[in-house]
């Protein structure tokens, strides 16, 4: 398997943030706005309610001071926003995508899917505290904005989403231009490039790539080191607990069929699921046979088929970023189990998904030699 | 166990066109003697089996799944049985992942002229199954 390359550049740019970093991030889109850099700007905004955070496409740039780069729940999957901008076709505007690292990881799975076209989109990422679970935002959203605020300030994670308090890719850098918080000295921010075309923005922009960032990359090494444990230790025990026939029935028994995990998941991008279609629709004799083979059978049959069946077709892409869990009406921990299926899958093929968009879906490529222990396996 | 009570298991066999449903017929053309338990669905390449497929006839409560396809190089698409292998890892995985029996599914690589070798995977696999027992699938009503 083709090792990734590290293609991060070693410098970056320290930026002043006396203002804060999120004003200090509104400043830079900005002035990126002014200079023609940029002639639009995909970024979650707050909805009027107060009570969620949509992603608005904005071109009036006045209207920069209110979005929120970094919102405290996560209501829409970036990578979905950038695909219903570019799936029809690039356009001819610039436009700025300032999402978290999972979603643009999304991002880039969904352009190795074909549906979205990255050419005039920059992606901007940033280090991510995590995100706060909807429903408890939902409850008191003004003090969700509190909590998120001083969680994010420590960078505590303890309230924020099981799947994220084990997201061990929280500084992931897959986009072209990363904004790291973490290691930065008081009032700064590190401004990371990733590509060529995230060098020619910072080069119009004046940003110079010359400082060292080593302190971000220790700090991120430090963080990831520690979740990945966490990861691990979680998945082993999200495993006996779930593990086997019976409890895999008992996970999922109380499932509703809302197929709500799926729609709102960023990889799912078939415009008929399988499971939406009419080849899960028989004729009563099935159903009928399938009762008296076994005497009887539930409605709406097929849950676990579901989620096994969309387990294989797109968990090798999955990116863990929760927004399955987040939809999910009954509380099923979707996000944690497809996090561990994940991680297993995309292990045997030396995968990451949304590592980089040169790497190929590891379904879609193969060796003629390997995997020779499969074949004719009796064990 | 007496005769009667004696447990065949049902086996659900995907044998791609070119080769391996060609070999299975070879098998019965030459006479040889294989076990009744194999269903055989014939696809036109191994590749054509989404894993979906799989998981569905486990669920479903088929004791075990057999995949054969040509061997790797002999594809009459040139390439469609590599892809059926990384499938077919990656399937397995999952159904590890989650602590269901991947001894219950198998993929061989079987050519138009391996009969003997049809007879072979057929007798190997129905006698795993046995041992195995039946599929506890089969009889949960609220799957």
């Amino acid at each position: 398997m083709s090792k990734p390359k590290d293609n991060l550049k070693s410098n970056g740019a320290v930026i002043s943030a006396k203002t804060g970093t999120k004003e200090s991030i509104i400043n830079f889109l900005k002035k990126a706005m002014d200079k023609g850099v940029f002639d639009a700007v995909l970024v979650p905004m707050r909805v009027p309610a107060g009570d969620s955070f949509v992603y608005v496409l904005i071109k009036d740039k006045s209207l920069l001071k209110d979005v929120f780069p970094l919102p405290p729940v996560m209501s829409v999957q970036g990578a979905k926003a950038v695909s219903s901008v570019t799936r029809l076709g690039k356009g001819n505007m610039k436009i700025a995508a300032v999402m978290r690292p999972c979603e643009t990881r999304a991002t880039v799975e969904l352009t190795k899917l074909g549906q979205t076209d990255l050419e005039n989109i920059t992606l901007i990422s940033m280090d991510c505290p995590g995100v706060l679970p909807i429903s408890d935002f939902l409850d008191d959203p003004n003090k969700g904005m509190k909590l998120f605020d001083d969680a994010a300030k420590k960078w505590d994670d303890k309230l924020m989403r099981p799947v994220c308090q084990i997201c061990d890719k929280s500084s992931m850098v897959a986009g072209d231009i990363h904004i790291g918080t973490l290691g930065a000295k008081k009032d700064t921010f590190f401004i990371i490039s990733n590509s060529q075309k995230g060098n020619d923005v910072l080069e119009k922009l004046a940003i110079t790539l010359k400082e060292n960032i080593d302190g971000w990359r220790a700090k991120v090494k430090n963080i990831s080191e520690e979740k990945q444990k966490k990861r691990k230790k979680a998945h082993k025990d999200l495993k006996s607990e779930i593990g086997g026939l019976d409890n895999l029935l008992d996970t999922f028994s109380q499932c509703i069929n809302c197929h709500n995990c799926m729609k709102v998941c960023p990889i799912c991008y078939c415009r008929l699921c399988y499971f939406d279609s009419d080849k899960v629709k028989h004729p009563s004799e099935d159903y009928l046979q399938r009762a008296e083979s076994k005497g009887s059978i539930r409605f709406l049959p097929d849950t676990l088929l579901f989620q096994t069946g969309r387990m294989m077709h797109m968990s090798y892409s999955c990116v863990s970023c929760g927004a399955c869990e987040d939809a999910c009406p009954v509380s099923i921990p979707v996000a944690q189990i497809f996090s561990m299926i994940a991680d297993e899958t995309q292990g045997l093929f030396d995968y990451v998904s949304g590592r980089d968009v040169e790497e190929p879906l590891p379904l879609i490529a193969y060796k003629e030699e390997e995997l020779h222990e499969m074949e004719d396996a009796n064990d | 166990m007496s005769k009667d009570e004696e447990f065949m298991p049902k086996i659900l066999a995907f044998l791609c066109n070119w080769c391996s449903y060609a070999g299975a017929d070879l098998a019965g053309t030459s006479r040889l003697k294989y076990p009744p338990s194999i269903l055989p669905i014939r696809v036109m390449c191994s590749s054509r089996v989404d894993p979906l497929f799989i998981i569905k006839a486990y669920l479903g409560g088929a004791d075990g799944v057999l995949v054969a396809g040509c061997h790797p190089g002999d594809c009459h698409y040139e390439k469609g049985n590599y892809y059926t292998r990384r499938r077919f890892v990656m399937l397995k995985e999952v159904v590890k992942g989650l602590g269901l029996e991947p001894e219950r599914i198998r993929l061989s690589w079987i050519s138009a002229s391996e009969g003997n070798k049809y007879v072979e995977v057929t007798t190997e696999f129905t006698e795993k199954i046995k041992k195995l027992g039946k599929n506890s699938a089969k009889n949960k009503i609220f799957l």
